[in-house]
């Protein structure tokens, strides 16, 4: 549905983006996540046409941003980081608007306007001014803006930062509702979030794509099994051997308090090959050393250690993207 | 750009900014009136429009000062931009928001004309030319300070700097006689807004004029366009 293609944007000497492409798939709920700075917000304000960028494309729809750009943005609703409100309308004054300025035919506004302001809580403040709501309340008039003229791509834009954590829920619970029927692309620096609400991950750190996923295959659902072992085995032994197993990539040894007893983690190719699963060959093969195993556990990982792994220390360290 | 001529045009009546313009025009303009018209016993109604339209000069960036700056300063330009209306499309509707609130003003001021028209005699042909040229030059004025507008940051910067700007042209015009290098000062005639404006007051409809003042206008707006697509291209905040 919206597609980037190695964008590039600066800011004068700053480079904020660099080189990047991904895509968000019709019907999926896709988070961007990075640190602060990272350039998602930039990355935000050119897939919604705000600024163009320095080099690359914007496609929506198979459609060029800069070359189409009034049919692309009336696919779009956008939440920047701060709501655009207009604090002297009245929430129900300001979304006509809104509708008025997507193009909503006018005839349809006011019962279009009254089903976005009952779906995002707002139908009790309707007739009160945008400057005199709580900062939740404005979020969610943030939101419902986003959503006039019923567009199939939403973008948002950390939405639930500074909120509490309340509200949070709220707004976490509004855009699982919406990711059943739009295509949802939102930034955040919470890991925990992205979590719970994405179905595929684009990482970003310092401008540049450092990881773009499924869920599943990020946190170790994808054709990737990690396994935590404890062997009782000199790591000098047992190394080799486990490197020379079919379905391992990578061997990586932890620190033990015993020397006798190794603990090693192994990134093994789900789908084992005609040997069967990498469990069962890790355990023939453990048989056939006689190096009895303490303990065998499948690693889940979670999105933090992903992120950490892929942004950690000097920054030089790359996970390949596939 | 007709919603956006629509919202603009509203929110000059949810905030004071409108009923201050309105205001402060009608006051200034009836102690003209007295002066000019009632103290003197005088109907010359098309001086009394020429005195009028030093309020422009006054007036004129009250309009316009919020209407780019303050978009640019609470980022709501965000929602405009990403919108489908193209830059011209929001220009154009602030624009003729601005205008529109100037041209009611001037219609209220019908009713000094009802005065004399009542006590004394109007000449309706003459008057028309002089409310012609009258609001031309307010669309002017506008124009220009809705540039500076969108040029600055911040609504007061915007406001003092388009006084400055409305009150260099003034001078232009009061200057033009002192200065001695003759094509130095047919130029400074030439963009005068003021020198523009005496055919009308003279009750001659002059075109010259009109494609003057028009021209200007539509120059400082394509200037806006500009200002604000080039800003884009920068990097939108910076």
């Amino acid at each position: 549905m919206i597609e980037l293609k190695q964008v590039t944007k600066r800011y004068g000497a700053v480079e904020a983006v660099h080189d990047l492409s991904f895509s968000a798939p019709r019907g999926q709920i896709v988070g961007l996540l990075g640190q602060n700075g990272a350039g998602k917000t930039t990355t935000l304000n050119m897939l919604t046409g705000y600024f163009p960028p320095t080099s690359g494309q914007v496609l929506v729809d198979g459609m060029d941003m800069l070359q189409h750009p009034r049919h692309c943005k009336r696919l779009i609703g956008y939440l920047p980081e701060k709501p655009p409100l207009y604090d002297e309308m009245t929430v129900a004054a300001y979304l006509t608007f809104v509708c008025r300025l997507k193009e909503v035919a006018r005839r349809s506004i006011p019962a279009h306007t009254e089903e976005i302001m009952h779906l995002c809580g707002l139908w009790e403040v309707r007739g009160r001014l945008v400057g005199h709501l709580s900062k939740g309340y404005r979020q969610r008039v943030g939101v419902a803006q986003a959503l006039c003229g019923n567009p199939p791509v939403l973008v948002l834009d950390e939405p639930t930062v500074g909120l509490d954590p309340r509200q949070v829920v709220e707004i976490r619970e509004l855009m699982r509702e919406l990711g059943k029927s739009h295509t949802v692309i939102f930034s955040s620096h919470l890991l925990s979030e992205v979590q719970q609400l994405c179905q595929r991950v684009v990482m970003l750190h310092r401008g540049r794509l450092i990881r773009e996923a499924d869920m599943a295959e990020l946190t170790g659902e994808g054709d990737v099994l990690r396994l935590r072992a404890s062997i009782a085995m000199k790591e000098r032994q047992l190394l080799p051997a486990l490197k020379g197993l079919p379905c391992v990539r990578r061997v990586k040894a932890l620190p033990t308090p015993d020397a006798d007893i190794s603990e090693v983690l192994l990134e093994c190719s789900r789908d084992g090959g005609e040997r069967g699963d990498p469990r069962t060959q890790l355990f023939r093969l453990l048989c056939a050393l006689d190096a009895p195993l303490h303990m065998l556990a499948v690693e889940r990982d979670n999105l933090e250690d992903v992120f950490l792994r892929a942004t950690s220390e000097d920054d030089a360290v790359h996970i390949p993207v596939r | 750009m007709f919603a956006i001529w629509r919202r603009e045009l509203q929110s000059y009546f949810y905030t004071p900014v409108g009923y201050v313009f309105m205001g402060v025009f009608l006051a200034l303009s009836s102690v003209m009136f007295y002066l000019q018209i009632m103290a003197q016993r005088s109907s010359d109604l098309l001086t009394f429009i020429g005195q009028m339209s030093y309020l422009w000069m006054l007036l004129s960036p009250v309009l316009t000062m919020r209407l780019l700056a303050e978009e640019r300063q609470k980022r709501t330009d965000q929602l405009l931009l990403t919108s489908p209306v193209s830059l011209l499309g929001v220009v154009l509707g602030k624009y003729l928001a601005a205008v529109t609130v100037m041209a009611a003003a001037t219609l209220l001021t019908g009713m000094f004309v009802l005065i004399v028209a009542i006590y004394g005699q109007a000449y309706p042909g003459e008057l028309m030319v002089g409310y012609l040229g009258f609001l031309l030059q307010g669309c002017a004025f506008a124009a220009m300070d809705l540039l500076i507008s969108g040029l600055s940051r911040n609504q007061v910067t915007a406001a003092v700097m388009a006084f400055g700007a409305n009150f260099a042209l003034w001078m232009l015009d009061m200057l033009e006689s002192s200065v001695s290098i003759a094509w130095i000062a047919r130029l400074m005639s030439f963009f005068s807004l003021y020198s523009r404006n005496e055919p009308f007051l003279m009750g001659q409809l002059s075109f010259a004029s009109i494609v003057y003042d028009l021209s200007f206008a539509a120059g400082c707006l394509a200037l806006t366009v500009h200002v604000l697509d080039s800003r884009r291209y920068n990097g939108g905040a910076a």
